[in-house]
């Protein structure tokens, strides 16, 4: 079944005056250093530009917009954020056919939302009246957490449709995502005119760039864009630390049997017992969400995210 | 002009090709340095020392902002056998100031530091695209190249082909020899071992920025070649360079070659708790001047390995500066082929004339039958072993004998390596005549 996402009319919608521009897909990529810092004579710590690149979902993302473009005849317009060494990922997506270049100075180590609030307040300064599409990957090459396109979204008051598996095109006015869901279930989401979407590495191969491509991305101009966005009102993370679930007592099981004790300690034969369906608008689901992990025991009561807090 | 049009593409950022490019973009030629890696001198590796005095002409005072590990100031020279090892211990304080002798680099580093020079000079540089062949006209003459990208031909009024070697250019222009094969290769493998700064220091007596380089012979067992380990600021290279058709011979796997220099108890202190990071190898073109290819064709120049021009003599193992030689000779030859406007052949002759007139092609035609003697079998296997006997007996206190006369001990130990006069005179001549 196909559910239509539409945008929620928004409090953040782009809109700049009167000035139409002509409708402009983005896409987002984010340039990391893999290789170690080495300071100048300045104290700068330089990224060594030989090593470092974006991950396979933000070229797809990529791959995806310049299809986008050419479905809908509308330009691509290519976001990197980061310092000067990003400014190779912006090259490299202009040799592939991208049309409008876009850095927004910054460290590449800021928080999902503030780099979201930059971006958002990039597209606004680039005059566009209407962005259709923001394609962005499901990941970084520094892994990342995948939030900075439902923050676009949530910003911008756009349509989401994220971490997709697949897209259909069609004419690209009607996009079609299929997502990945829990329990190897699908979801597919139909995107009307517009809408941000992340997307998997293995949803598409960016083009190999043409030589001629390759040769005027050198020379293509890329627009600087300072941040000045405050995004003062959004919750934020206060602590970070890899997500490690809280371990459970269990009794030892009973009996002769060491297959039957192994199914009855890991649970492998059993059908799950927890899961209800229920019909609530987003803050209430929300609630009910926190309220029922707690319950079955999957977030511990003091440490856990308070019910009622936003969550990142 | 279109944007793929150039006066001239010079194919590969290895050290030839950076030197080419920058010489012509000085001379105020459009030039394009195409490089298959994703920068200029990722996929590159080499023993470890290089000798940029060459670069005098082009980047003065390079050794202020090359990247250089250290510099060489001790040189050892080492024999050796499987329990025994003799070595000429040369070191110099002159080597440690500007405008030094030989320095241990990176490739990575210094490859991608020369095409940089290239490119602020004006040459255009793109990577990871490669050069899959000529593009010619109805008479045969160079007029471009074409590369694996869509859109992927260049063309252009000139082309260098600096594609290292084993070039795939040189062969399709049909410039290779006819009697080049598997014994004019060698087969270079190199570990980098991790080891702390000071740890380096103190086993290579070195302080600093001071470097060591130890060239080594008769460590390859069966398979002819030699060893080298150089020092960089924390990691040591050592490797061996082998005869190809002999490593297939006796069917051995190169890194058991290696392995078993480590273990020979003259290196293992020196390598000891070490770390290895990373394992490469590749070819060299050691045959020298008897292998060195017809240098230019119509519209097409040859330079660096792709020219055979590695000299490979034993106690000397220098390609990157015949490299960079090379390289920026072609750069000015086709400077001047342009202003005149004949990139034929006959055009280009000033080519091999500079090369000729330089250490480039004197040094090979000196040392022109070194490369065989080296790598020979009576200096590979025998040699070493006679050497090493009459100093270990000159050295022996085996009292109450009284000391064995040197022409005694010279004399039986010639004998015991079944070593007949007529060879060894022979040898020795042609050796005084490379070296001499
Ligand atoms: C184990 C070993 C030890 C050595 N030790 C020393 C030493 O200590 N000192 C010394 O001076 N020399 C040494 N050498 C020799 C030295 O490495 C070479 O002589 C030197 O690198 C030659 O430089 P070049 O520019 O001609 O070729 P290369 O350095 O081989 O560069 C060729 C370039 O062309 C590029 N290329 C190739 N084909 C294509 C294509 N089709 N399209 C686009 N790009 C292409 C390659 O990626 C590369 O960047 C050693 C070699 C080996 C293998």
């Amino acid at each position: 079944m196909a559910a239509t996402a539409s945008s929620s009319g928004g409090h953040e919608r782009l809109r700049t005056g009167a000035r139409a521009v002509r409708a402009v897909i983005v896409t987002c990529q984010k340039w990391v250093a893999l290789g170690a810092a080495d300071a100048d004579s300045a104290g700068h710590n330089a990224a060594d530009q030989r090593f470092g690149g974006t991950s396979a979902a933000d070229q797809a993302a990529l791959e995806w917009a310049l299809r986008l473009g050419a479905a809908r005849s509308e330009a691509v317009t290519v976001i990197a954020l980061g310092p000067d060494e990003a400014s190779k990922a912006l090259r490299d997506a202009a040799a592939a056919g991208a049309d409008r270049l876009l850095r927004v100075d910054s460290s590449t180590s800021i928080d999902s939302v503030d780099v979201a609030a930059a971006i958002t307040s990039a597209l606004q300064s680039l005059g566009a009246a209407d962005v259709s599409f923001i394609v962005c990957g499901d990941y970084s090459l520094d892994r990342g957490s995948g939030s900075v396109p439902a923050f676009l979204a949530a910003m911008l008051g756009m349509a989401m449709a994220l971490g997709a598996v697949g897209i259909d095109l069609a004419d690209g006015t009607d996009v079609e995502v299929l997502r990945r869901l829990d329990g190897g279930r699908r979801e597919r989401l139909r995107l009307h005119d517009s809408g941000v979407i992340s997307v998997e590495g293995s949803t598409a191969t960016l083009r190999r760039a043409s030589l001629s491509g390759v040769l005027a991305s050198k020379a293509k101009q890329i627009e600087m864009h300072t941040p000045t966005r405050s995004i003062d009102h959004v919750a934020r993370a206060t602590t970070m630390s890899t997500y490690r679930p809280r371990a459970r007592q269990l009794a030892p099981p009973v009996g002769g049997n060491p297959l039957a004790r192994l199914h009855a300690l890991t649970s492998a034969t059993h059908r799950s017992t927890h899961g209800e369906t229920v019909v609530l608008d987003p803050q209430m689901a929300a609630r009910r969400i926190v309220e029922a992990l707690t319950v079955w025991g999957y977030l511990d009561g003091e440490s856990g995210p308070a019910a009622d807090a936003p969550t990142r | 002009m279109s944007e793929t049009d150039f006066d001239v593409v010079v194919v590969g950022a290895g050290p030839a090709g950076s030197c080419a490019a920058l010489s012509l973009a000085k001379a105020g030629h459009s030039v394009l340095l195409v490089e298959r890696g994703p920068f200029a001198g990722s996929k590159n590796m080499y023993g470890g020392v290089v000798y940029p005095r060459i670069l005098d002409a082009l980047i003065p005072n390079w050794w202020e902002e090359a990247p250089i590990q250290r510099w060489v100031t001790r040189r050892q020279t080492m024999v050796m056998t499987p329990t025994q090892s003799l070595t000429i211990d040369y070191r110099s304080d002159t080597w440690a100031k500007p405008p030094y002798n030989g320095a241990t680099a990176y490739r990575p580093d210094f490859d991608f530091w020369l095409a940089g020079k290239a490119e602020a000079a004006g040459a255009q540089l793109i990577c990871s695209t490669t050069v899959t062949g000529l593009l010619r006209d109805g008479h045969g003459r160079t007029i471009g190249v074409r590369t694996d990208r869509p859109d992927g031909d260049i063309t252009a009024r000139l082309v260098i082909a600096c594609d290292g070697v084993n070039s795939f250019l040189a062969k399709e222009a049909g410039l290779y020899r006819r009697d080049v094969d598997a014994n004019s290769f060698t087969l270079g493998v190199k570990e980098t071992i991790a080891l702390p700064t000071d740890v380096i220091n103190e086993r290579f007596g070195v302080r600093g920025r001071e470097g060591a380089d130890i060239e080594i012979i008769g460590c390859t067992g069966d398979v002819n070649g030699g060893g080298f380990i150089y020092t960089n600021l924390d990691t040591i290279g050592v490797g061996v360079v082998l005869k190809l058709s002999k490593l297939g011979a006796q069917r051995q796997r190169p890194e058991e070659i290696i392995a078993n220099l480590k273990a020979h108890p003259s290196v293992a202190p020196l390598v000891e708790g070490g770390e290895v990071k990373e394992y490469s190898a590749h070819l060299i073109p050691e045959a020298g001047y008897d292998m060195i290819p017809t240098l230019a064709g119509d519209g097409l120049l040859i330079a660096g390995d792709a020219a055979g021009l590695c000299l490979a003599a034993g106690i000397w193992l220098e390609g990157v500066n015949f490299a960079l030689a090379s390289g920026m000779y072609a750069g000015d030859a086709a400077a001047d082929a342009l202003r005149s406007d004949d990139t034929s052949a006959a055009g280009l002759a000033g080519y091999r004339q500079r090369l000729e007139r330089t250490f480039v092609l004197k040094d090979h035609a000196k040392l022109r039958h070194i490369p065989h003697l080296v790598l020979g079998d009576r200096l590979q296997q025998e040699y070493p072993q006679m050497v090493a006997n009459i100093v270990e007996r000159m050295f022996r206190v085996d009292n109450p004998r009284p000391k064995p006369g040197i022409r005694r001990i010279l004399t039986q130990e010639r004998r015991h390596a079944g070593i007949r006069w007529r060879d060894l005179a022979k040898d020795t001549w042609t050796a005084m005549r490379g070296f001499g």
